[in-house]
């Protein structure tokens, strides 16, 4: 075997085993905290409605499961995180690269966004009741109203830090407007797009908590809510665990992924070096 | 690069898929007591546990809620499609038919 193929294998091979011993100590670290919490319960002495142990959570999160409630539960909320997810985008991105691209509008629009953004969601949400009632109007509202900003403001750093250089090359070799869009400033957005995409997908998770506490009958955050309000802590919990998995597994599969690939096969990005 | 969210959404979409599957399944077993279905009819829907605010509220989407017994809940004016719904609920062990008094 030459070196040239035994190198790629003992690379990959420690790359695994360094992501194994990650995990290992990841999962060490909860083990831990899980021990610490159950050895915890009888010094404590408090009674279950208020420090669950760590075996009543689970014995809770089996019975919401086999009484049918996590899972409509979980897709609930999910179906209103991703609409609430995709349409926030679809307008941040729209409205961040009309922005981007004309000074006028952002002069014009620069004062009310910045006034609206200082208006958190959880103060929209009352109002939003009023004008819609309860239900997936109101959080998905409120949801498109969390993700918006934060997406709206990565474009539109993303459309202005375009590279000059290149627009003005891409010009001269006699590309209309629309061109220079999307072969040059959308490219040099797509990483402030997508970092936005992730912190208002954070955001929107919050979000999604308070809205269901609020405005809603099912979700998670609905499940925390009424778990607390029916001397159900145990529940409570479990809502709060399926709400950190869940965005744990959306972050791990879905967002970090987009994120390098956008950003190492789309993105058009100019490291120091190529700048001077 | 997109490999990760497109296995993730592929086996996301195979446990959905299973699960479709398996409570079609289950619904025909159920509905198998109560044979030729009529367009409405009254039904009596057994449980493994006493029901609670999130069961009898799905319940009352497919139906007139009459009576929750222990863990049966009396249902009136329950339409084929309704019952179908109620059926493919893994958390309904069984349903049979009911003479409302």
């Amino acid at each position: 075997m030459t070196p040239q193929i035994a190198l790629p294998a003992t690379a990959g091979a420690t790359r695994w085993a360094w992501r194994g011993s990650r995990a290992l100590k990841g999962v060490a670290g909860v083990l831990l905290l899980l021990l610490a919490w159950q050895v915890s319960v009888p010094l404590v002495g408090m009674s279950a409605y208020f420090y669950p142990a760590p075996a009543d959570v689970v014995t809770a999160a089996v019975d919401l499961v086999r009484k049918g409630i996590l899972p409509v539960y979980l897709a609930d909320s999910l179906g209103r995180y991703l609409t609430g997810l995709t349409i926030g985008a679809g307008l941040g991105i729209a409205l961040g690269v009309f922005i981007g691209l004309n000074r006028t509008v952002a002069l014009a629009l620069s004062p009310l966004l910045k006034f609206m953004f200082a208006i958190v969601e959880v103060a929209w949400i009352p109002i939003f009741v009023v004008w819609f009632g309860y239900g997936i109007r109101t959080i998905v509202l409120a949801l498109i109203y969390v993700v918006f900003f934060p997406v709206l403001y990565n474009t539109l750093l993303g459309v202005r830090t375009a590279p000059q250089a290149l627009v003005n090359a891409v010009r001269s070799l006699g590309a209309g407007p629309l061109q220079v869009i999307r072969l040059v400033i959308l490219p040099s957005a797509l990483p402030g797009m997508i970092t936005g995409l992730r912190v208002g997908a954070g955001f929107a998770f919050r979000g999604l908590v308070f809205a269901e506490m609020v405005a809603a009958k099912t979700g998670i955050g609905y499940l925390i809510f009424e778990g607390a309000q029916s001397q159900q802590t145990a529940r409570t919990i479990v809502g709060m665990i399926v709400m950190g998995l869940l965005w744990l597994a959306i972050d791990q599969f879905y967002l970090r992924p987009i994120e390098r690939a956008t950003i190492q096969r789309w993105g058009l990005t100019v490291d120091a070096e190529q700048r001077t | 690069m997109l490999r990760v969210p497109a296995v993730a959404t592929a086996v996301i979409l195979a446990v959905i898929a299973l699960y479709w599957g398996h409570a079609s399944i289950d619904a025909a077993r159920k509905l198998d007591a109560i044979g030729a279905v009529p367009s409405r009819g009254d039904y009596r829907v057994q449980l493994d546990f006493a029901p609670e605010r999130f069961h009898q509220q799905r319940l009352q989407d497919r139906g007139r809620l009459v009576e929750v017994r222990d863990r049966t809940v009396f249902m009136r004016d329950v339409g084929a499609d309704d019952l179908r719904a109620i059926a493919r609920e893994y958390w309904v062990s069984a349903i049979d038919r009911w003479s409302a008094p």
